[in-house]
């Protein structure tokens, strides 16, 4: 099946199985391979990416539902090709990323939190990310790197 | 530069989603492989057809026992130790555990590799099956290897001193026996793997925290030279250990691009991380002491069981590391220890963080509990008369260095305050006057120590390169593996450190082994011990070479020459010229290479840590959340703060895990795998997770390590489990001998307390 | 996953028809966080899926104070938990929508595919039956309502047969000053599948109380209930009630927890239940 949608800003077309995910569509397919597969089920969060405006689990949706949709990944995340957005300079400066597979899910879950709460109180944060797992960190530096980054956004 | 948290080289890529993992690679021509798995715990393979398989559309290979070599391999073979154990097939006519690989399937798709698996047709002869330890020891139980008696090894024995003579000293004898669940490592990335061959050579892309084992156990198994063996490895989804073993499928992976002269590549599902990967060894710690009055520790005798699993993987290492441990912590002349190793058919036990001493810490820790009340002491000022110190006899055989252990204790019990806090729990229990609700807090503590490096079981070698670039630039080789911890940066910060120059003038050429200098692997917390120091060795040969160049040009001595930032100055005045100006080539001067390679082998630094941590119960479910943990670490010198203290947070969300919710569990009738996924295993996600106030002291730091510096990465782990269970007991008064403590036992517990 | 015919039919009358010719080797598919998680697991096969979201008609959320809430097959987990008239009116059915799963999930996840779905542990189902919800069943035959507290015959399975669709979920409007309260027993704060749930609906005129995860399919708690009908409510009556509903609870044991376990959560949680929702009521 084709499909178009618009990916990280662009208008793409795609030749796609129906019985293929999203996230593998855009793993293989679209040549972006920065949204991981932790467990493919819906249980990690690693396969977040936002659609229409909303964050879900690219794992539990088929490749053909993003038709004539809007699709953002981790590598749409920044502003601009020179300047990373916020989010991405704090996880980095404050240690919110050590092996990194979780990260991809992880910004772009806290990118769609911001965007619909922009001064989150710790335990929001908490429930925000709730659905991302973390393996390496223990969420204390994820979570300080998201309230910098809402700070930092606030300004 | 050293202490403070530089920007990590690999942070862009990995917030851009630009770092490639090895799943993220595409090959042209790239087949996928799938793996068809035991349905029963322990069989003969009567019969296994994959005609129909093969002959489906999209099909390019399938492989079974009968297509591969019949070959033993290590999984992991750390070269000259006694780690791990050679018994494991690619594929065997037998399976020993549900969920053992029998088959694969290379096809265009993964649907139809998926599709594919349903056509191959097994038949199984049924084989009796022990699931626990006790089963597969029980007399007449046949064996599931080759020994008679289940056994993976030898028993480790380890003897001090006299301990019959010290329990006939002793005043008070604590005894009891000590039991720990199944964890596993869960790291987000699936173990994965893509091979290619060229030719008659092998090219290996894959996650592994032991490229140069890959290559190796490749070689030998497939008849390869290693030079025609390229293993390469970019960033890697976390391994904590478990990533160091071969999983029967990268021999897989590389017959099956053999046999179709494509690409092939070979990604595990999370359910088959479970099936087909490692966990921690669960076991049972029976343990003896005997103490003064004044709470000396005269005596002390473990016996130490670990279940292996189907296969041996790190049994040796695992055993004799774990038991070992005992000889130390709390000070003791006086020791017996056993420690066995018993196969069962379940999933594979192997290498995880804290290897084995996760296991013997908790019981030896809060056994030292037991002992203070029944001395009525506090429990920190037991731990601290005993805690080793300078010079006491290490579990390798070597002196400590410093008093880090003390240093933790006295600095924690301040922190939290500790002699205020204690017996909350049975304070809001005897209130009379009102109601004091369901909740209980407590406050425990827990102690522990680790080294870096796996000396002595393995005499391990780590071996860096520095190359000076003719702009004064440098590149680091190392063949340490970039597990995620940040580790490759302090490399480079060392190596900045010690010749002089900026962070930023330093790169770090890893992950291919045709081009760094052979190594172990990044486990056993010794990348920044070992690995480190290395590079230190190798970064002060190249920095002594480029005084001599600049001596020159400065009409000076070298010694009286000092670099920093990058510029050779003369000491104690202005005068000099920056490294670059030194050895840029000069016209009509040859440029000398300057590179240099050092070797280290290193004996073994001890780091310590004392854990504590608050807790809540709700007497009502039986829920255990963890409030605060306050983890105090003695590591000797801080390279990287911020990657120091994501060791630690990330340690404790694991320890809190394997304390409280995180268990494989195996069906006792048929051996099935019944929890091998997110939903029913249960690690401690944000909302579970409490703030940790994380302190490091470097107060013992070790000449053996690049400025002083230890390892981190497994201490967190062993700290965390031993102060949970004595913050329950705080809050609660009932002791818990095991982990994890379910709230169903927490109630099971409450109830036996409140009748007895 | 394995291969699959796909449809996205535009009308009801073509889903139905699909789901019909098919007999039970055709899925719905609304969300898609359940069927797509047991397709890639083998627990369903599929020749064929039918994704209802072009549909039209079946997405609205609506509340009338008369006629009360109307839940449209496509409405999410996520718009229930954000509904503002859904936290004030029903808010048990806005604590379970929050507790399902994640964001993620919740964004896709549909009540009516929780319902449909038929967990025994499924989390909306307890507040819904405690509210007296009625489902709008739509096949070959035309429509019919059923009471949700009808609607289950066993774990995972309901009284739909192969052709018919759940389209909406009804509520009546709630009596002033009910309390409503779900509590959910898992053994981490989220991403849990119920290990006990409890929902209980009280008010001057009524009370109801429902058990989830402790039978194959959620129950009512009729005796208990029986024991607050008309009575005063207080601490000792509610205990009684707890220890009623422990009697018809009829958990299994699983790797999630034993039966004696969920059965004393059941005591515990339904006394806690009965607690807040009576202080909701004053």
């Amino acid at each position: 099946m084709k499909i178009s949608l618009t990916l990280n800003g662009e208008a793409r077309e795609l030749e796609v199985e129906p019985c293929r995910s999203l996230l593998d569509v855009l793993r293989n397919e679209a040549g972006l391979p920065g949204t991981k597969k932790g467990c493919d089920v819906g249980d990690c969060g690693a396969c977040t990416v936002i659609l229409d405006g909303k964050p879900v689990n690219s794992c539990l949706v088929l490749g053909v539902e993003a038709e004539g949709r809007e699709v953002t990944t981790i590598e749409g995340i920044q502003p601009a090709p020179d300047r990373l957005h916020p989010l991405q300079e704090k996880f980095m400066q404050l240690g919110g990323a050590q092996c990194g597979f979780c990260t991809p899910g992880m910004i772009v879950m806290a990118k769609a939190l911001l965007d619909e709460n922009p001064s989150p109180t710790e335990e929001e944060i908490r429930f925000g990310i709730a659905g991302n797992i973390c393996r390496c960190t223990g969420y204390t530096k994820i979570v300080e790197a998201i309230q910098a980054a809402a700070e930092e956004m606030g300004k | 530069m050293i202490g403070e948290s530089v920007r990590r080289p690999d942070m862009p890529g990995k917030v851009t989603g630009r770092a490639q993992y090895a799943g993220d690679l595409s090959l042209p021509g790239m087949l996928h492989a799938k793996t068809k798995r035991s349905t029963v715990a322990h069989a003969r393979i009567k019969r296994i057809d994959a005609t129909k398989a093969l002959a489906y559309p999209g099909v390019k290979a399938v492989l079974t026992h009968h297509d591969v070599p019949r070959v033993l391999h290590y999984g992991s073979p750390h070269p000259r130790s006694a780690s791990v154990t050679k018994d494991q097939y690619i594929l065997d006519s037998r399976v020993r555990y549900w969920g053992e690989s029998v088959a694969v399937v290379a096809a265009t798709s993964e649907e139809i590799a998926e599709e594919a698996l349903d056509l191959i047709e097994v038949e199984y002869e049924e084989l009796p099956a022990a699931f626990t330890v006790e089963q597969a020891l029980a007399p007449g139980f046949p064996p599931i290897h080759e020994r008679a008696d289940n056994l993976v090894v030898d028993p480790v024995v380890v003897r001090r001193g006299d301990v019959d003579q010290g329990f006939a000293e002793a005043d008070l004898v604590v005894e009891g026996t000590y039991a720990m669940g199944r964890p596993t490592p869960a790291y987000m990335e699936p173990n994965v793997c893509v091979c290619r061959w060229d030719d008659d050579r092998l090219t290996v892309w894959i996650s592994t925290q032991t490229p140069f084992m890959v290559r190796g156990s490749l070689a030998e198994v497939l008849g390869l030279p290693h030079h025609k063996v390229r293993v390469l490895v970019d960033h890697m989804g976390g391994g904590f250990g478990a990533k160091q073993d071969l999983f029967q499928s990268e021999f897989l992976c590389a017959l099956l691009a053999q046999r179709t002269r494509r690409p092939v590549r070979m990604e595990f599902t999370r359910k088959e991380t479970f099936l087909g990967g490692r966990s921690r060894h669960p076991g049972t710690v029976w343990l003896r002491q005997g103490f003064k009055k004044d709470g000396t520790i005269t005596a002390r005798e473990a016996r130490v069981t670990f279940n292996s699993g189907a296969y041996g993987s790190h049994a040796p290492g695992v055993t004799a590391v774990g038991t070992a441990a005992l000889t130390s912590l709390y000070r003791c002349d006086n020791v017996h220890l056993e420690g066995r190793c018993v196969y069962t058919n379940t999933p594979i036990a192997g290498a995880f963080r804290g290897y084995g001493v996760v296991q013997t810490y908790y019981a030896l820790d809060i056994q030292m509990e037991e002992a203070a009340e029944r001395l009525g002491m506090d429990p920190a000022e037991l731990k601290l008369r005993n805690a080793v110190r300078e010079g006491d006899l290490s579990p390798s055989g070597h002196p400590i260095i410093g008093h880090g252990l003390e240093d933790c204790i006295r600095r924690g019990v301040e922190e939290v305050n500790w002699k205020q806090i204690r017996g909350q729990g049975r304070k809001t229990e005897n209130q009379e006057d009102s109601d004091p609700g369901p909740i209980r807090r407590g406050w425990g503590m827990g102690c522990e120590m680790h080294g870096s490096s796996a000396y002595p079981g393995i005499k391990e070698q780590g071996n860096a390169t520095v190359r000076m670039n003719e702009d004064g630039t440098v590149q680091l080789f190392t063949g340490t593996t970039g597990l995620g911890t940040g580790a490759h940066t302090a490399l480079a910060q060392v190596v900045a450190e010690e010749l002089g120059v900026r962070f930023e003038d330093v790169s770090v050429v890893h992950g291919d082994t045709d081009v760094v200098p052979w190594d172990i692997g990044a486990f056993a917390s010794h990348t920044t011990y070992m690995g480190g120091r290395a590079a230190q060795m190798a970064a002060a040969e190249v920095k002594e070479e480029v005084l001599a160049i600049a001596a020159e040009a400065l009409e000076a001595s070298p010694a009286d020459l000092e670099i920093r930032q990058g510029r050779v100055r003369i000491k104690g005045s202005d005068r000099g010229i920056s490294v670059r100006e030194a050895v840029s080539p000069k016209k009509g001067l040859p440029t000398k290479q300057l590179i240099a390679s050092a070797s280290y082998t290193p004996t073994k630094s001890y780091s310590f840590a004392a854990h504590f941590v608050e807790v809540q119960v709700d007497t009502e479910t039986g829920q255990v959340d963890v409030l605060q943990v306050v983890p105090v670490h003695e590591i000797g010198r801080v390279i990287h703060p911020v990657a120091a203290e994501g060791q630690i947070e990330g340690g404790i969300q694991q320890g809190i895990g394997h304390t409280l919710t995180e268990d494989y569990i195996v069906d006792p009738v048929t051996g099935r795998s019944l929890n091998a996924g997110f939903v029913d295993y249960k690690m401690p996600l944000s909302m579970d997770m409490p703030p940790i106030r994380t302190i490091i002291l470097e107060t013992a730091p070790d000449p053996g390590g690049p400025f002083g510096a230890k390892g981190v990465g497994e201490d967190p782990i062993i700290a965390i489990g031993p102060a949970i269970a004595n913050a329950v007991y705080d809050a609660t008064g009932v002791r818990f001998r095991h982990y994890p403590i379910t709230p169903e036992q927490v109630l099971e517990g409450l109830r036996q307390k409140r009748k007895g | 996953m394995r291969r699959f015919e796909y449809f996205e039919p535009a009308t009801l009358g073509e889903a139905i028809g699909l789901l019909a010719r098919y007999q039970g080797r055709a899925q719905a598919l609304a969300g898609g966080t359940d069927l797509l998680v047991e397709l890639k697991e083998q627990l369903r096969s599929a020749d064929c899926v039918v994704n209802l979201k072009k549909i039209p008609g079946i997405g609205a959320l609506a509340f009338d104070a008369r006629e009360g809430l109307r839940i449209g097959a496509l409405v999410t987990a996520r718009e229930i938990e954000l509904s503002e008239v859904i936290l004030r009116l029903y808010p048990s059915l806005a604590q379970a929508a929050r507790e399902l799963g994640s964001i993620q999930v919740r964004n896709r996840a549909t009540i009516v595919g929780n319902v449909c779905r038929a967990s025994p542990s499924a989390d909306t189902l307890p507040p819904l039956i405690a509210d007296a919800a009625q489902v709008t069943v739509n096949g070959k035959n035309g429509e019919r309502h059923v009471p949700l507290e009808d609607f289950f015959t066993g774990p995972g399975r309901t009284v739909l047969s192969p052709g018919e669709l759940v389209t909406e979920l009804r509520l009546p409007a709630p009596a002033p000053r009910t309390g409503k309260v779900y509590i959910k027993h898992g053994r981490r704060k989220a991403m849990e599948l119920a290990t006990v749930g409890v929902a209980v609906s009280l008010s001057a005129a009524d009370v109801r109380i429902v058990l989830g995860a402790v039978a194959p399919t959620p129950i009512r708690a009729r005796r208990a209930e029986e024991l607050l009908r008309g009575r005063k409510i207080d601490a000792s009556s509610i205990e009684r009630a707890a220890q009623a509903a422990v009697e018809e609870s009829r958990p299994i044991s699983n790797v999630r927890a034993s039966a004696e376990y969920r059965r004393e959560m059941v005591g515990v949680l339904t006394r806690r239940a009965l607690t807040k929702a009576l202080e909701a009521t004053r």
